[in-house]
C-alpha cells in the first residue's frame, strides 16, 4: 500500500519542477506612489511588479538589496510585509483601430464609460526608437490649418515640432485644431476614393492637467467631429505621477501601431513640463541625485528616448509629434525648454505679447523655425507664401523703428502698410482651421493687392468674406489646387476670375 | 528606522564575516552578536535589523520550504531538496509546512523564487487571466 502512495507523492514532486516559477519579494515601505521591495531577485528594470489587490508597479531602481518601484493604482490597501511578484512582462498597452473615438488612462484602460476596447495587439510602452537605417527624411505635409503655420513654419510627416510658450498664450488651441484640421482632411480624403489617400489618425495625451481642461477638449474635438480619428489619452492632475510619467510613452506606443501598420499618425503631448515635474517627483521619493532646477540627471534622456520615437518609416507609416511645453515669463533657456528644443526639428514660439495685442494665434514668427518641413509644403503654398516670413521680420524691424521717427518716406510707409495687412490676415479665431486650397487662395489675393484697397481693420473680415465665397461657389477651382498643390497659368487665371468676382460683391456691401 | 549610509555599510561588512564557505555559520554569527552586544554601535537596532534582514534572506536562499495541502513523505522531501540543490549550486535543505488553503498540489519556496503547483495558484492565475 505504502508503495503507491510513494508513487503518487513522487508524480507530485515531478509536478512541482514543472510548475510555474514566481520570483516574490515583500513591501518595505510605500510613501507618495512609491514602493521600496526587498527580494524579487530577478527582477528586470521597467518590469511590471504585481501587488495585491489588482494594483501594478514598475520596477524603477534596482539596487543592492532594495528595488524601487512606483505603483500604478491604488495604493490605499499596501501595507509594510505585503507580498510581491515579479510578472515577467513589460508594461504594455492595447493598440490598434479600435482606440480611435476613446478616451483612456495611462495603461490604456477606457475611461469614458463607453465599455471595453476591443483589441487584440498590446504594445510594450517603452520601445527603442527606430534606428538610421529604416528612417526616411520628411517628405510629406502635414497641415495644421492655421495659416501662420502652414505657410511659413510648415510641419511634415514624421516630424518632431515643438510648441511653446506662457500660459495660456494658446499651446493647446494649436494643437486641437491641428487635430480637428486632421478630421477635416480625412473625411474628404476618404470621401473621395483616392487611394493615395493617407489619413492622419491623431493622438492626444493629456499630463497633469484640469479634468475640466480635458472634458472641454474632448468636447471640442467631438462637436468638430474629429474624435472618431482620435485617441485620447488621460492623465489628469488627480492621477499620481506614475501614470502621469508613463502616459506619453503609453501613447507613443498607440501612435507606433499606426506607423508599425503603414499608416501615418499625430501625437500631441500637452504638456511635457508637467510630465518633467510628474518624473521630478518621483526620482525625488525614489532618491535619486537631483541637478539642475531639482530635476533627475537624466531628465534629457527621459524626453529625447520619447520624442525619438517619431519618425518616418521607410515603406511603412509615419509619427509625427507636437510636444508642448510651458515657459515662465517667455524664458526658453530654463532647463527642460532648452533641453527639448535640442531634440526636436524646430519650434513654435508663442508670445503673451501678441496675444494681448489680439494677434491670435500668437506665432512669434521671428523665433520660430521648422528644420525639416519645407521639404514637405507643396508647391502652391512655396509660390504665394515663400517670401512672407522675410516680408513680416522686415515688418517688425520697421515697426519697432517708426516708432521714434515722425516722418517716414513714401516706400517705408508702403512697407508698414504691407506688413500690418499681413498681420491682420494671418489671424484666425480658434478651433476654426483652414483648408489649405483656402490659405493658397487668400495668399495668393495678398500677393496679387486684393486686399491693399482694403483698410487694416477690415482685413481680417474680407479674408473671411472671401474665403466664404469661395468654400460656397468656386468648389471646383479648390479642389482642382488641393489635387494639384501647384499654381500655373490656368489656374492664376481661374483665381484671378474668382477673385475679381468676389471683390465686385464684397466692394458693393 | 533606516539606518544611515555607516550603518549600512557596518551591516555589510559584518554579513561578510558571517559566511563561511558562502554558508551562514552559526558560530560567526554568534560571534557578530557578541560583539555588537559589547561595542554598541551607534544607530544598534537599525543595524540590528538591517543584519537580521540579510542573514535571513541568506538563510533562505539554501532553504527549501514546501508548502502542501495533504500528506507528504519523506522522499517527496528528499526529491525536491536534491532538485533544488542542482538548480541553485548549493546545498538546499528542504522542510514542509502544513497549508489547506493550497487545496491540492505543492508550494516550494526557495529565497525570493516561488515554484507553484497547487489548486489555489491555478485558480489564482485563472482568475488574473479573466
Ligand atoms: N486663435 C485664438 N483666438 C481667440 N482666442 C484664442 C485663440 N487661441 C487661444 N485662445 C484663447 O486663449 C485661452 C488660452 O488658450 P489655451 O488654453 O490654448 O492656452 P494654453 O497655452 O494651452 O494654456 P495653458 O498654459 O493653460 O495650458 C483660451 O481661453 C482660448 O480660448
Ligand atoms: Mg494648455
Amino acid at each position: 500500500m505504502s508503495t503507491v502512495i510513494e508513487q503518487i507523492e513522487q508524480q507530485i514532486a515531478q509536478l512541482s519542477n514543472k510548475a510555474v516559477k514566481k520570483n516574490t519579494g515583500h513591501i518595505l515601505t510605500v510613501a507618495d506612489g512609491v514602493a521600496k521591495l526587498d527580494g524579487l531577485s530577478d527582477v528586470m528594470y521597467n518590469e511590471m511588479v504585481q501587488f495585491p489587490g489588482g494594483a501594478i508597479g514598475i520596477a524603477l531602481n534596482l539596487e543592492e538589496d532594495e528595488v524601487g518601484c512606483v505603483i500604478l493604482g491604488d495604493v490605499s490597501n499596501l501595507k509594510e510585509g505585503d507580498e510581491v511578484q515579479t510578472t515577467g512582462k513589460l508594461l504594455s498597452v492595447p493598440v490598434g483601430k479600435a482606440l480611435l473615438g476613446r478616451v483612456v488612462d495611462a495603461l490604456g484602460r477606457p475611461v469614458d464609460g463607453k465599455g471595453p476596447i476591443d483589441s487584440k495587439e498590446f504594445y510594450p510602452v517603452e520601445k527603442i526608437a527606430p534606428g538610421i537605417i529604416v528612417r526616411k527624411s520628411v517628405s510629406q505635409p502635414l497641415f495644421t490649418g492655421i495659416m501662420a503655420i502652414d505657410s511659413m513654419i510648415p510641419i511634415g510627416r514624421g516630424q518632431r515640432e515643438l510648441i511653446i510658450g506662457d500660459r495660456g498664450t494658446g499651446k493647446t488651441t494649436i494643437c486641437i485644431d491641428t487635430i480637428i484640421n486632421q478630421g477635416r482632411i480625412n473625411k474628404v480624403g476618404l470621401a473621395s476614393g483616392d487611394k493615395n489617400f493617407r489619413p492622419v489618425y491623431s493622438i492626444y495625451v493629456a499630463i497633469g492637467q484640469k479634468q475640466s481642461n480635458i472634458v472641454r477638449t474632448i468636447s471640442a474635438l467631438e462637436a468638430a467631429g474629429a474624435l472618431e480619428f482620435t485617441v485620447i489619452v488621460a492623465a489628469p492632475a488627480a492621477d499620481n505621477p506614475a501614470n502621469q510619467y508613463i502616459a506619453p510613452y503609453s501613447g507613443a506606443s498607440i501612435g507606433e501601431w499606426f506607423m508599425e501598420n503603414g499608416m501615418d499618425a499625430l501625437i500631441v503631448y500637452d504638456d511635457l513640463s508637467k510630465h518633467a515635474v510628474a518624473y521630478r517627483q518621483i526620482s525625488l521619493i525614489l532618491k535619486r541625485p537631483s541637478g539642475r532646477e531639482a530635476y533627475p540627471g537624466d531628465v534629457f534622456y527621459l524626453h529625447s528616448r520619447l520624442l525619438e520615437r517619431a519618425a518616418r518609416l521607410d515603406g511603412k507609416g509615419s509619427l509625427t509629434a507636437l510636444p508642448i511645453v510651458e515657459t515662465l515669463a517667455g524664458d526658453v533657456s530654463a532647463y527642460i525648454p532648452t533641453n527639448i528644443i535640442s531634440i526636436t526639428d524646430g519650434q513654435i514660439f508663442l508670445e503673451t505679447d501678441l496675444f494681448n495685442q489680439g494677434i491670435r494665434p500668437a506665432v512669434s514668427v521671428g523665433l520660430s523655425v521648422s528644420r525639416v518641413g519645407s521639404s514637405a509644403q507643396i508647391k502652391a503654398t512655396k509660390q504665394v507664401g515663400g517670401k512672407l516670413k522675410g516680408e513680416l521680420a522686415q515688418f517688425r524691424e520697421l515697426a519697432a523703428f517708426a516708432q521714434f521717427g515722425s516722418d517716414l518716406d513714401a516706400k517705408t510707409k508702403a512697407q508698414l502698410d504691407r506688413g500690418s495687412r499681413i498681420v491682420e490676415l494671418f489671424k484666425q479665431p480658434q478651433l476654426n482651421p483652414i483648408a489649405i486650397e483656402l490659405q493658397v487662395s487668400v495668399l495668393w489675393a495678398l500677393q496679387k493687392e486684393y486686399f491693399s484697397s482694403v483698410e487694416v481693420k477690415q482685413v481680417v473680415g474680407a479674408a473671411a468674406s472671401l474665403r466664404d465665397y469661395l468654400a460656397t461657389r468656386k468648389d471646383a477651382l479648390l479642389t482642382k489646387i488641393r489635387t494639384k498643390a501647384a499654381l500655373d497659368a490656368a489656374l492664376d487665371a481661374e483665381l484671378k476670375t474668382a477673385c475679381d468676382e468676389w471683390k465686385g460683391t464684397f466692394a458693393a456691401k | 528606522m533606516r539606518g544611515d549610509k555607516k550603518t549600512k555599510l557596518l551591516a555589510k561588512q559584518l554579513f561578510k564575516l558571517s559566511l563561511v564557505n558562502g554558508e551562514v555559520s552559526a558560530a560567526q554569527v554568534a560571534g557578530v552578536l557578541g560583539y555588537i552586544e559589547k561595542i554598541q554601535p551607534r544607530q544598534t537596532l537599525a543595524l540590528l535589523k538591517l543584519y537580521h534582514r540579510a542573514i535571513a534572506a541568506e538563510v533562505a536562499k539554501s532553504r527549501a520550504l514546501i508548502e502542501h495541502a495533504g500528506p507528504i513523505g519523506d522522499s517527496a522531501l528528499k526529491l525536491v531538496e536534491s532538485a533544488m540543490t542542482q538548480k541553485y549550486h548549493r546545498a538546499v535543505t528542504a522542510s514542509a509546512q502544513r497549508n489547506d488553503a493550497l487545496f491540492a498540489g505543492l508550494r516550494v519556496r526557495v529565497g525570493s523564487d516561488v515554484y507553484e503547483s497547487t489548486v489555489a495558484g491555478q485558480l489564482a492565475a485563472l482568475a488574473a487571466s479573466l
